[in-house]
């Protein structure tokens, strides 16, 4: 908890995310308990812990992907570069929050129709341009994401005749077509085959440079390989946080010792 | 004890079986023979009578077998009637499923709109059909079919009607078009409506861009079973189509200027011309009764493939 409390004393705006005492239920299921991070600029953040410690939970509260589950509550402040995301309520609020958050999921989520369609769907909708504009700079993103040479310039194909670690660069890709300035990533590699994690692994390196990272993962290596920062949660609480190296190697308490070593 | 449960459960479960594949065998029998025999039969005394003149004739008011025409103006009618119902039908059971899918929380009005539909759907036709009448016959409804002049102390519409029948054969369909959407909405992948959130997208572009497209082989496997009860539907075409057997707007009906004059007027369809040639009718030409009876089979037959095909490619498509 010591590297949390260093973290606090810094300007809020230093942080991309800062989580102030958030408490989330589902109905009479309480699944984190006043949890408290900050989640600094362009370095990746892993979440590791057992499964339905809350990771995931505090991962979609972030960007009010919750809201839809109806009995789901939350209690504290979440602020998204320096705002209240739980502050201002209207619907156009929460899609220009998210279109400020890049959201990858576990399942890769193409939509059944073409490569470019998916890609230009996050833009279509709000910016009045032309298509061929919009056309390089898919371009760009499927560069980035290492696909581009994989679909040899077929833009037309069905996205979902792409293998899973291509379907889920291709969500990648669309994500980053709004260029946003966050990310999260809910264990985006768990249907994976090692080539594809580690071609994933190698763009988010790339990409916390101009941009904040979280990821979720259970896989521990990974998140030794990749995060700069690693928070260990447990049953609804953040257990310890703080710098990768530190966690892994200086694990404070026997929880997470337990947890490193594999014996829970 | 334990025993002589273990003992007693095999021999059960045998008999069970033998009985449940009895049953199962005679009741297939049962249906394939009856089916088979239906279209044994039609084939047999239509397929003497179908042929290509058959279908681009008109029909003739003839009690000479020989005279009697074909069954052009029946297979148009059909057509249209079909065109006219889904196109009414469709932004009402897309809205209504949206709705029950998407918009409605669980309370009073979805519980209200839900039996609604289940009541609608065990309406008997005729019943629906009586209903249109009188809706239809009202003079402020007059524009959809005509206003009757000449009888003394009336100031009734005619209420027959191709539009009159389009919009009664749309209330018809509703509930199993409805219910057969809302189950392709349902069965739209949460991921997909996730990732469209998390794109920035609202509710509507969710929905527009992610749900629709997703769904559509299920919407459109939706309307085309509709579809087939249009076109199956017999006791709507008698009482708010007409029993004529022509169409009955200005001539030539099929002119692009009488377009109105032919949708405000009556008509005929492959099931109301079949009433009318069987010997239940005016008719008494039995052979091509079941002339038309296969060329109205062989459409839904086409119909039905269409939607299994289509339903079986969405299948896939998520998998």
């Amino acid at each position: 908890m010591d590297s949390m409390n260093s973290m606090d004393s810094m300007d809020s705006m230093e942080h991309a995310i800062a989580i102030k005492n958030v408490t989330c239920r589902y109905g009479s299921t309480t699944a984190l308990q006043d949890v408290s991070l900050d989640i600094p600029k362009n370095a990746i953040y892993s979440f590791i812990g057992p499964s339905g410690c809350g990771k995931t939970t505090l991962l979609r509260s972030i960007n009010r992907l919750n809201d839809m589950i109806p009995s789901f509550r939350i209690e504290g402040s979440i602020l998204v570069e320096g705002k209240d995301v739980y502050a201002h309520s209207t619907s156009e609020d929460t899609a220009k929050l998210r279109r400020r958050i890049g959201m990858i999921f576990q399942q890769p989520n193409p939509l059944p129709s073409s490569i470019l369609k998916n890609l230009l769907l996050p833009v279509k909708e709000h910016y009045k341009g032309k298509e061929k504009d919009y056309r390089s700079l898919a371009l760009e993103k499927l560069k980035l994401s290492f696909l581009y040479e994989e679909i040899a310039g077929q833009l037309n194909q069905n996205a979902l005749s792409l293998s899973g670690g291509q379907q889920q660069r291709l969500c990648i890709a669309r994500a980053l077509m709004l260029e946003p300035p966050i990310m999260l990533f809910d264990e985006p590699c768990s249907a994976l085959d090692p080539i594809s994690t580690f071609k994933i692994e190698e763009m988010l390196i790339n990409l916390k440079k101009e941009r904040s990272i979280i990821i979720v993962t259970h896989n521990m290596e990974q998140a030794l390989r990749i995060a700069d920062y690693t928070a260990f949660f447990y049953q609804g609480k953040i257990i310890e946080a703080g710098e990768t190296g530190q966690i892994f190697r200086r694990p404070k308490t026997d929880l997470l010792k337990r947890y490193i070593t594999g014996r829970f | 004890m334990i025993d002589g449960i273990s003992a007693l459960r095999p021999q059960k479960h045998w008999i069970s079986s033998v009985l449940g594949n009895i049953a199962s065998f005679l009741s297939m029998g049962i249906i394939v023979c009856v089916c088979g025999l239906i279209l044994i039969l039609i084939f047999y005394h239509g397929a003497e009578v179908v042929s290509w003149d058959f279908l681009i004739t008109e029909p003739n008011p003839s009690a000479i077998h020989t005279e009697s025409g074909g069954i052009l103006t029946p297979i148009l009618g059909t057509m249209i009637l079909t065109l006219v119902g889904i196109l009414f039908a469709l932004p009402f059971a897309l809205a209504t499923a949206l709705f029950l899918c998407f918009y409605s929380k669980k309370g009073f009005l979805k519980t209200l709109v839900k039996s609604g539909v289940d009541i609608l759907s065990g309406v008997p036709t005729i019943v629906i059909a009586l209903f249109a009448l009188a809706i239809f016959t009202q003079p402020y409804m007059a524009f959809l079919s005509s206003a009757i002049e000449g009888v003394e102390g009336s100031n009734r519409a005619y209420g027959k009607s191709f539009l009159a029948a389009g919009v009664t054969m749309a209330i018809m369909i509703l509930p199993f078009v409805i219910k057969a959407m809302e189950e392709s909405l349902k069965n739209v992948p949460q991921a997909y409506i996730d990732g469209a959130y998390a794109l920035g997208a609202n509710k509507w572009t969710t929905i527009r861009r992610v749900v629709l497209l997703s769904a559509r082989d299920g919407l459109v496997t939706g309307t085309i079973l509709g579809m087939g009860r249009i076109i199956g539907d017999t006791a709507i075409v008698w009482l708010v189509l007409g029993g004529t057997i022509r169409m009955t707007g200005l001539q030539p009906w099929y002119a692009v200027e009488n377009w109105w004059s032919t949708l405000t007027n009556t008509g005929c369809t492959l099931t109301s011309y079949i009433y009318f040639t069987s010997p239940a009718g005016e008719g008494n030409h039995y052979t091509v009764a079941f002339g038309a009876s296969l060329v109205l089979i062989a459409i839904i037959l086409l119909l039905n493939l269409a939607a299994t095909l289509i339903g079986g490619i969405g299948a896939n498509k998520h998998g």
